[in-house]
């Protein structure tokens, strides 16, 4: 194998149980989002943006559909000779199956791949996040602060501080402290999950952990701790732009809206810093004399006879004579009948929308429409 | 049966009521429809009857060819076995109005002795159609014909042909005594050497060899009892995927009767036209009728009515650009035009 200087791991086991029945069928990595895109799609594109050739996916939780999507990674330009994507599923050994326990367990169970690369630096990801971020700075300054491990920090607001791990530095950026969900947060820069570990420290630390049968094996609650407890030297690489963890119906639709205004951060117009995707190949949209489309995000596929406002629009859509969409997401496929309005929700693939039906929010909560809700609603539809 | 026939485009035709659009490309490269080269109707109607084997005969100017068409990745093409194959034929010349040069053929004969298909379909590459060709060969094989030939629901014919391989290398072989120089010489030939049937295709199928054509089958597009007929979910027009973001709609557009691609900003007002990808319109503009190729600027407050704009082009604000539906006023690649440079 040719030596690589660095190798990611991009976790894409989530669960994302709080996505609901989004979820159901699929990893969190693999949910729909801003049109086009599935939420692995931006730490794929990052990688390759970022000049990183070499990534282990690690899936675990319904793969299906992730290992099929990510396929040999010629999407995000990744199927290489040397390095380029590898899907690793958890595996049986001669003595018993392993599951992945946790993020470091995950990892741990794949020593034998990072090996063949002989890496100086592993980059750890999760594919749950939408951002867009140059790993190969991160990498650098890494090196330049001779840091055992990094940990990329972004600033949170404080009310929320305690929903993420929370990190203390000092004046050179050094982590001193590491909480994860404190009650009482000392601090507000929050740990993204993005991690680089030099190579020898990875090692020494995930093996130690594996044998500690006290711990949960993630790189948060565990491994980070752990380097601290051993004076090892971490840094924090201070993150500034758009990063989002969509792990609600409500955050996941807030994202898609983010990317309608104006002043977001995430462009994903950006030709230097291009987001890949799986491309279905479908026609361009067609918009009728009839239709009204407005501050909207559509992808190809899609046939508009109705009204669409602050909404984004997967492939395939079709939405009927009269019907009125507002705030919402409409994802691939569905078809949404005449005369409908719909408000602050989202309708997952494949749906279908009767004539005449009318969503709109309950306190201001966005709806997930699914396919069991609309029978449920319509039982001879 | 689907492995018995081979696919064969000619792609050196070239129509000059069209130069304005060839100058940088061949005839088979013509963008089309928002997001398609013209040549992505036939490739795809043969990869979707289920043929593997496809070669396409090109000629200059073949690079926006090349680089559309690459390994075939995007028709299921780059194959071990058979595939896409590309015949360039630089010492050959041609009757460029004519499709299926002998000449060009016997270049490359060694590609029609290697082949293993029985049978051979021989097209142009400038047709928009969605047609399933294997109803065409089965029918083909039951009239015990010499050689078949298409024509649309007029009775035109599309200069599609099927014949037996080896007979089409018995006709390239033979060329210097017959003097049939392609198939269309076979065919008309007065005092015929083979028995010529007529299949009659009913579906839509336009040729486009002129700018009105051009216009008049791109527009044709926005008709949706046209457009749910070419491009089906189960029968796909397949063509180079690109990386682009969904259309974005702004506060300030309107968009009628029009096909968008994806990765187009549009901030004006747009009607019965065909946008492809990437392109940006900008506040206040009105696009009417129009043929945006990719990747146009269109500035603020212009105007532009039954105008076709080839890729990249650059339209200053305030300009003001008119033609009609016969004449449609065409901005060549590349170009910046300002307010000030046509009245």
């Amino acid at each position: 194998m040719v030596k690589k200087k660095c190798v990611a791991m991009l976790l894409a086991g989530g669960k994302g149980s709080r996505l609901n029945s989004l979820t159901k069928e699929i990893a969190k990595p693999a949910v729909p989002f801003g049109g086009k895109y599935r939420i692995i799609d931006f730490t794929l594109s990052n990688c390759t943006n970022s000049g990183i050739d070499t990534v282990g996916v690690l899936t675990q939780y319904q793969p299906l559909l992730l290992n099929s999507y990510i396929g040999i990674g010629s999407a995000w330009d990744l199927d290489r000779r040397d390095g380029g994507v590898t899907v690793l599923p958890p595996y049986s050994e001669s003595q018993e199956v392993r599951w992945y326990t946790g993020t470091a367990s995950a990892v741990y169970q794949n020593l034998t791949y990072l090996k063949q690369y002989q890496p100086e630096y592993v980059l750890i990801l999760s594919g749950d996040h939408i951002y867009k971020m140059n790993y190969e700075e991160m990498l650098e300054y890494h090196i330049e602060k001779k840091a055992d491990a990094t940990i990329s920090v972004i600033e949170v607001p404080w009310s929320e501080a305690s929903r993420f791990g929370i990190l203390d530095t000092n004046e050179e950026k050094r982590i001193v402290d590491f909480e994860e969900k404190p009650n009482s947060p000392k601090n507000n820069l929050a740990s993204m999950g993005i991690y680089i570990f030099s190579w020898n420290t990875l090692k020494e630390y995930l093996e130690m952990d594996a044998r500690n049968p006290r711990s949960s094996h993630d790189f948060g609650k565990d491994v980070i701790p752990l380097l601290l407890e051993e004076k090892k030297k971490l840094s924090a690489y201070p993150f500034k732009g758009y990063w989002k963890d969509v792990g609600t119906v409500q955050s996941l639709w807030e994202a898609n809206m983010d990317l309608l205004n104006e002043e977001c951060e995430l462009n994903i117009f950006d030709y230097d810093w291009k987001i890949y995707s799986v491309n279905p190949n479908q026609p361009p949209q067609y918009i009728s004399q009839e239709a009204k489309v407005k501050e909207s995000l559509i992808n190809e596929g899609c046939s508009i006879e109705g009204e669409v406002e602050k909404s984004v629009l997967f492939q395939g859509v079709t939405i009927g004579r009269g019907t009125r969409i507002k705030e919402s997401v409409i994802m691939s496929d569905a078809v949404v009948g005449q005369n409908v309005f719909i408000e602050k929700a989202i309708v997952a693939c494949n749906v279908t929308v009767p004539d005449g039906m009318i969503i709109r929010p309950v306190d201001d909560e966005v709806i997930l429409v699914t396919k069991e809700l609309i029978s449920g609603l319509y039982p001879t539809f | 049966m689907n492995k018995k026939l081979l696919g064969i485009i000619d792609a050196t035709n070239y129509h000059e009521d069209l130069q304005e659009l060839l100058t940088h490309r061949s005839m088979a490269a013509l963008p089309f429809g928002g997001r398609y080269r013209i040549i992505d109707f036939v490739l795809s109607n043969m990869v979707n009857s289920g043929m593997n084997s496809v070669a396409i005969f090109p000629k200059l100017q073949y690079r926006s060819l090349m680089d559309h068409l690459g390994s075939g990745k995007n028709w299921g093409l780059n194959r071990k076995r058979d595939g896409l194959f590309f015949f360039p034929c630089p010492q050959c010349e041609y009757d460029h109005k004519r499709i299926g040069s002998f000449h060009h053929f016997a270049a490359n004969l060694d590609f029609f002795h290697r082949s293993t298909q029985e049978y051979s379909l021989i097209t142009n590459c400038f047709t928009v159609f969605n047609m399933d060709f294997r109803p065409l060969l089965e029918w083909h094989i039951q009239s015990g014909c010499d050689i078949t030939t298409v024509h649309d629901k007029n009775g035109k014919a599309l200069d599609i042909y099927l014949v037996k391989t080896s007979l089409l290398m018995e006709l390239v072989q033979t060329r210097n005594e017959t003097r049939y120089t392609c198939m269309e010489d076979v065919v008309n030939d007065p005092d015929p050497l083979f028995v010529t049937c007529h299949y009659k295709y009913n579906g839509y199928a336009e040729v486009v060899d002129s700018i009105q054509s051009y216009f008049k089958t791109s527009m044709d597009l926005l008709k949706p009892a046209i457009w749910t007929r070419l491009f089906l979910k189960d029968w796909p027009i397949l063509t180079k995927v690109k990386d682009e973001p969904p259309a974005k709609y702004t506060r300030e557009s309107t968009v009628q009767n029009s096909m968008v691609a994806n990765g187009c900003t549009i901030n004006g007002n747009v009607e019965n036209s065909i946008i492809s990808r990437g392109v940006q319109i900008g506040k206040g503009a009105v696009i009417r009728n129009c043929i945006i190729m990719q990747k146009c600027q269109i500035g603020e407050n212009s105007l532009l009515d039954s105008v076709i704009l080839d890729k990249d082009v650059k339209i200053e604000a305030g300009t003001v650009l008119t033609g009609t539906p016969r004449f449609p006023y065409v901005v060549p690649k590349g170009r910046v035009q300002g307010a000030l440079m046509k009245s």
